[in-house]
């Protein structure tokens, strides 16, 4: 059995930002990305925040946050329920890389089952701006054996 | 005898012919060297992806006046102007707020570092042969599209040439902006020709839009309209391209010129904040050509060949159509939503002046 990573967890997400680091080379490609992600994930012991900054071609930092008002001031926030990360996760997992259904874009645009929030529209804008590098860091679970949270 | 006796040339050329005399017998002038002295010796540190403009832009040479340089040239900021050099009399808009945005600088280099391109950039082979009524819907998109986008290259290029050149960092984000422009008509244009169909029907309700937004009677009002009102609707429009993809390829050309478009409306908000601080008489002005946009774009938003191909990707076929606009009908109070939440970062109470409904409720109007 492969070693699995928890999802929701800081480990997860810095497993990702390891994948980065190392296909720097493909985000160059993107262009840089300047902006902060908090992830939000609805579970049912309550709603558990990881906060991403990224610069230039890497995720300089991952933490946990205890509330979304410790996150840095400019940011974004991506949330949905552990079911539909989980379901999106899967199926990077499954095609290595989301089909036409399971995008970043696809799965926020009606704001459901995803929902961008922000402290301004300018804040969430940048999840727009940025898109392909944000998306390109997510495919990043295709080979990261995940388990996931009760 | 001389190949150059004097009095054979104009006299410029008799100028420069004296200047080679002298440079011949090792006279040189070399004051060009010790020009510019409180410009010399500048520092800078690369930022993490490279040498940004924000990263040379910096102490004297990130000093950028209110009002632009008087000479009226294309000399750079920062260097020294020979007294007597030629004034250029197409720049006329020399004040810092008509055009200025905290961000320009920032949103430049992030053009040119995720720049692409419609040739290789987008996975052209996976085009596959989709239903006859879905083909003809996308390249109804992909025709409105294509005439839409370039508005954003023209309305720029119009302005562009008479900003004062000390404002360099909006001048080149505007260059950016077009070129990207170019890459949207582009890349729209190729889908509609690309898969068996082609260019379908113009939008009457886009020209209006679009006489608008280039009859404006100055920049800023014409940036209020254009980069946060109607690029701002075309951002979401985007999106929804994405999400209605019926393959990888459409996917890829919405998503490449989403993230483009969304950098357009960020200038266009923070240089309306920056102009509305410094010009608040001017705000009334600004309401009034959203009003122009607003029944333009109600017009536009409702035309036929803009919503109904949406409506019938929406529902996965002309059968299912209705169930599409049905589907469909949110888009619109998303993007009038987020309208208006972006005027209120620029510093503009717009909701009370708002002169088109705030939703449809299309299942009422159905009843």
């Amino acid at each position: 059995m492969p070693k699995t990573t928890l999802f929701p967890s800081t480990q997860w997400f810095e497993a990702l930002a390891q994948r980065m680091a190392h296909e720097e080379a493909a985000y160059r490609e993107l262009g840089s990305i300047d902006c902060t992600m908090v992830v939000k994930v609805e579970a049912s012991q309550g709603p558990d925040l990881y906060e991403l900054a990224f610069e230039g071609f890497k995720a300089r930092s991952v933490r946990r946050l205890a509330r979304l008002e410790d996150a840095a001031p400019e940011h974004f926030v991506i949330e949905a329920s552990l079911a539909t990360w989980r379901e999106m996760i899967d199926n990077i997992r499954a095609n290595a890389g989301p089909d036409l259904t399971h995008t970043l874009n696809y799965l926020t645009f009606p704001d459901e089952p995803m929902r961008v929030t922000g402290p301004d529209q300018l804040e969430v804008d940048a999840f727009y701006r940025y898109n392909q590098s944000l998306q390109r860091f997510f495919n990043g679970a295709a080979d990261l054996p995940t388990a996931y949270a009760a | 005898m001389s190949k150059y006796p004097p009095g054979k040339y104009t006299p410029a050329v008799e100028v420069g012919l004296d200047r080679m005399r002298d440079m011949a017998k090792g006279n040189f002038d070399l004051k060009w060297m010790h020009s510019n002295p409180q410009g010399w010796g500048h520092q800078v540190t690369p930022g993490p992806t490279g040498l940004r403009m924000r990263d040379i832009e910096t102490g004297y040479y990130g000093q950028v006046p209110e009002h632009g340089s008087s000479h009226g040239g294309m000399a750079p900021r920062g260097c020294e102007v020979p007294p007597g050099t030629r004034a250029l009399s197409m720049y006329t808009m020399n004040d810092m707020s008509e055009v200025w945005a905290e961000n320009a600088g920032l949103l430049y280099d992030e053009a040119v570092v995720r720049q692409w391109n419609s040739i290789t950039d987008v996975p052209w082979h996976k085009l596959q042969k989709l239903p006859d009524d879905i083909e003809r819907a996308v390249c109804q998109m992909c025709t409105g599209l294509s005439e839409v986008e370039f508005v954003a290259g023209d309305m720029p290029a119009k302005w562009l040439c008479r900003i004062n050149h000390d404002f360099h960092e909006v001048k080149l984000f505007l260059a950016s902006q077009i070129f990207d422009e170019a890459r949207h008509l582009d890349v729209f244009r190729k889908r509609a020709l690309a898969n068996g169909g082609g260019l379908m029907m113009a939008s009457p309700g886009q020209e209006e839009l679009l006489a608008t937004i280039l009859e404006a009677p100055d920049y800023t009002t014409a940036s209020a309209l254009m980069h946060i009102f109607g690029e701002g609707f075309v951002l979401t429009l985007f999106r929804q391209g994405e999400y209605l993809a019926p393959t990888e390829v459409e996917k890829a050309i919405f998503r490449l010129c989403m993230q483009d478009e969304a950098r357009h409306v960020a200038y266009g908000v923070k240089h309306l904040k920056y102009f509305l601080e410094r010009h608040p008489d001017r705000t009334e002005q600004v309401h009034k050509i959203l009003d122009l946009g607003e029944q333009a774009i109600f017009t536009l938003t409702l035309e036929p060949q803009t919503s109904e191909p949406r409506a019938i990707l929406a529902g996965g076929g002309l059968a299912n159509i209705e169930l599409g606009a049905q589907r469909m009908a949110f888009i619109y109070a998303k993007q009038v939503k987020e309208y208006l939440r972006r005027l209120e970062v620029a510093g503009l109470d717009r909701e009370p002046r708002l002169t088109i409904p705030k939703e449809i409720p299309y299942e009422d109007l159905a009843a």
